[in-house]
């Protein structure tokens, strides 16, 4: 991970914490805010309400010709003319009036406040937004000429490497419903399930060792010791010590256990490890008081797990001579790697304005920097030419043992007679033979 | 330029725009709330200041109830959206930490320990990758048992998806309900995105009442809805309209197109495309550009020449190979060899022999490659050389 991704992830997250900190701040301030106005109208209501009891007590013999009568009211008609029977109602005075209003008022201003200071966000909001858009790359298409996954045929093809991929994971029922979402056709379904099985074992039993699972991986390794002894390979004895140090976490109990397991296993790793072995001793003294509070707790740690899992995927598949990645993942790993040059000699080439040129060749315009892992192929660049060989155009060894492209030598020959552009000798040019890497 | 910055910004801008849509919807339900609870408040003033005569407390007491009312929904609906909105912002949060996981090797671990997490981080990316690819294509299944299984999902923009698979489903069933709906959802970002989505499917609705022979149905839709369009769309509602005058079956162009059924796969296509331009997404896929720029920094000729390959190299295998053919090839300034027998590279500890057919190996192959009797077989062409010169080769 390069400088620029940090800083980048830095400057996202620092917006991004900023309305994050903010919104929980406004989160707490509404629901008390508005709790606190909701307790302030039930009081009015209170208020009313005993307003209301108090007062009929005191008015309900005056009368009132305008009190609200139901008209749906059978008694209405007869009750035309006479004076209304029922109790009037308790009214407001001035002052009960005013604090109504002046109550009603509050609670709207301080509601509205809190839609105000959400509004507020906004800008903080979409800062984020800007600040993504100017740190990370929006458009990374366009960095080849032409669109080879645009065809149906090759969309399948590319179908099928995910699930021998996905296959080859142990994840056989992704690839089952890959192969039937993208209906893809029998034979070719039947190719994903019989390509990868010789990497089914290696992966379960990586996956094992993810889950802490030992058995099958020591049996595997047992089973390869002469190998891997022979590969300097330091998987046995990673695998036997975290069963060692299994053993130990169960506590001061498994004392005897681990002690048997060392004298059994540790014997013949006594030249290789004279440093670690020593040190896996000295978790005896810790055992009573647990190894996760000793100055070897970094052996119990999550990680010696992985680190387990990774040497193992290494060097059972170096042992078996089989690929560790599959064809998927090294190529989305190594466009990974080949997008960023790629996008950044397109901006530069785009703002010379000689994008042109890139299209006119058959060659990516620079050279990506693959791991030497993934470097499978030969490839001779003449040393004159600066230029790939290629069949038109193929690497010669002139006599003196110096190789240059068929091209170059045509250039530096004087009719037959040529000069090697690395040494005093003069020779023919016919007696230059062509070579295979 | 950096990997991170070069292709993760669809990681983080789907939930910024998520959390942005949900600022959107916090800020409109606390404002239709308030203008409620202000409504009902007004209701008060209104009963105290219109009348003459003082209200009854009665009155009063009841219509400040509605106000109380009002404010316990707004309570319920505040802190439902805030909350929403927070968690918008966590998930955020939780992508940048996922992508800030890499840290430099520091003296406290060891080498294996730090490759292994490397190892781990490419594996959970390639799988973000390739969900997203497989959700681009509509294989929804797949992509939701994939994230399952490697319990990515937190880190991949299914739940976006998730929608989009129920209004495309819709649309293939005939139907045009969830995705009206999801146009009104979405109105005020499409239209900054100048999106056509609703006019294209008002026009599907259209046709279908015209298909159904429903003619006047369909003049009263047209009504209804063309207008809004009148400005951008005038000709094609001119088009639309002609569709009264004809038949379904008609020969004649442009109205067959419009009455095709294939016009119901384009409004799919349409709104997945849509769809990814609201989110921001861009048109091609990142496991599309990724495997591309892949192929070609690994392709080279001899991937195409039937007996250079190499069963390691992705490139040459068949079916990569055939994807790969139109793509160009590496790039290559500097010469970079290696021994086609021990799989090391070429150099001053291990010197390029030549032998007399002309092809190259490196000094500690040729034991490999001799027999007893001190005759050489070359592996390639299965030329067998007795005692033969194998001469030293200089590669510049």
């Amino acid at each position: 991970m390069q400088s620029a991704d940090v800083e980048a992830l830095n400057a996202v997250g620092k917006e991004l914490d900023r309305v994050i900190y903010k919104l929980k701040d406004i989160r707490e301030n509404a629901a008390a805010e508005i709790a606190d106005v909701a307790t302030l109208l039930e009081e009015l209501m209170k208020v009313l309400n005993k307003a209301e009891q108090e007062m009929s007590g005191t008015i309900n013999t005056s009368t009132q010709v305008d009190a609200p009568s139901d008209v749906d009211d059978p008694m209405a008609d007869e009750a035309d003319m006479q004076v209304e029977m029922e109790p009037a109602k308790p009214r407001l005075n001035d002052c009960q009036v005013k604090h109504v209003l002046d109550t009603l008022h509050k609670a709207n201003e301080r509601l509205q406040r809190i839609s105000a200071e959400h509004r507020d966000l906004h800008g903080a909001v979409s800062k984020v937004g800007k600040v993504i858009d100017r740190n990370f790359v929006s458009d990374f298409t366009a960095t080849t000429r032409v669109d080879a996954l645009q065809d149906e045929e090759n969309l399948m093809l590319l179908n099928k490497v995910m699930a021998k991929h996905y296959c080859r994971q142990g994840m056989d029922d992704v690839a089952r419903l890959l192969i039937k979402e993208s209906g893809m056709p029998e034979e070719m379904a039947q190719e994903v399930f019989d390509s990868e099985s010789s990497f089914a074992e290696i992966y379960r039993i990586w996956k094992g060792i993810q889950q802490q699972e030992l058995g099958p991986a020591l049996e595997w390794a047992t089973r390869y010791s002469e190998e891997l002894i022979a590969k300097n390979s330091t998987l046995e004895f990673k695998l036997h010590r975290l069963a060692f140090l299994q053993i130990m976490s169960r506590g001061i109990s498994a004392q005897a256990e681990a002690i048997a397991y060392a004298r059994k296993n540790f014997g013949k790793f006594i030249d290789r490890f004279e440093h670690e072995i020593p040190n896996l001793m000295g978790c005896f003294i810790y055992l009573p008081m647990g190894i996760d509070n000793s100055p070897y707790k970094h052996l119990i740690s999550p990680q010696v797990w992985m680190e387990a899992s990774y040497v193992f995927m290494k060097d059972a598949c170096h042992t078996l001579g089989i690929s560790k990645n599959s064809a998927l993942s090294v190529v989305i790993n190594a466009g990974c790697t080949a997008l960023p040059a790629l996008l950044n000699i397109k901006q530069v080439m785009q703002s010379r304005q000689v994008l042109s040129i890139w299209n006119a060749r058959d060659e990516l315009p620079i050279e990506i920097d693959l791991d030497p892992e993934y470097r499978y192929h030969s490839i001779f660049a003449c040393p004159i030419l600066r230029q790939q060989t290629t069949e038109d155009n193929p690497p010669k060894k002139l006599t003196c043992g110096h190789v240059i492209s068929n091209d170059a030598l045509h250039k530096l020959s004087n009719g037959h007679i040529l000069k090697c552009p690395y040494c005093p000798v003069e020779q023919n040019a016919d007696d230059a033979v062509r070579i295979y890497f | 330029m950096a990997e991170i910055k070069s292709m993760e910004h669809s990681t983080l801008k789907v939930p910024y725009e998520v959390l942005n849509k949900k600022f959107r919807v916090a800020q409109k339900n606390l404002d239709r709330e308030l203008d409620q609870i202000q409504h009902s408040s007004r209701d008060v003033e209104n009963l105290i200041t219109r009348t003459k005569i003082l209200p009854t407390v009665d009155e009063v007491g009841a219509l400040v109830g509605n106000v109380v009312d009002r404010i316990q929904i707004l309570k319920r609906k505040a802190g439902e959206s805030l909350l929403e909105e927070l968690n918008a912002g966590l998930v955020c949060k939780r992508k940048i930490q996922h992508l800030k996981v890499i840290v430099p090797p520091d003296s406290n671990v060891c080498y294996d320990a730090w490759q292994a997490s490397i190892d781990q981080w490419k594996r959970t990316r390639m799988d973000r990758i390739v969900i997203e690819y497989l959700l681009r294509r509509g294989y929804y299944e797949t992509a939701e048992c994939l994230a399952r299984k490697s319990d990515i999902r937190s880190l991949t923009n299914l739940e976006i998806f998730h929608t989009s698979r129920e209004v495309e489903e819709d649309l293939f069933k005939h139907k045009t309900l969830k995705c009206v709906l999801w146009c009104n959802d979405n109105k005020s970002k499409l239209r900054k995105i100048n999106s056509n989505m609703e006019f294209s499917l008002r026009v599907q609705e259209f046709i279908e009442l015209v298909r159904s022979d429903n003619r006047v149905e369909a003049v009263k839709y047209a009504r209804k809805y063309f207008q809004s369009f009148e400005k951008t769309q005038l000709r094609k509602i001119c088009k639309c309209m002609a569709l009264l005058a004809y038949q379904p079956n008609t020969e004649t162009e442009p109205y067959k197109t419009l009455f095709s059924e294939a016009r119901w796969n384009d409004l799919v296509l349409n709104f997945r495309n849509e769809n990814y331009r609201l989110f921001q997404l861009s048109t091609q896929s990142l496991l599309s550009v990724a495997i591309q720029a892949g192929l070609s920094s690994l392709k080279t000729p001899q991937c195409y020449s039937p007996n250079c390959k190499n069963p390691h190299c992705p490139v040459c295998q068949e079916d990569f190979n055939k994807i790969a053919r139109n793509l160009p090839y590496s790039h290559c300034v500097q010469s970079r060899l290696i021994c086609r027998v021990t799989g090391l590279p070429l150099n001053e500890h291990n010197l390029p022999m030549m032998l007399p057919n002309g092809q190259i190996f490196g000094q500690l192959a040729v034991p490999e490659i001799t027999r007893e009797d001190g005759a050489v077989v070359c592996p390639i062409t299965n030329t067998k050389f007795s005692s033969p010169k194998v001469e030293k080769v200089f590669v510049m």
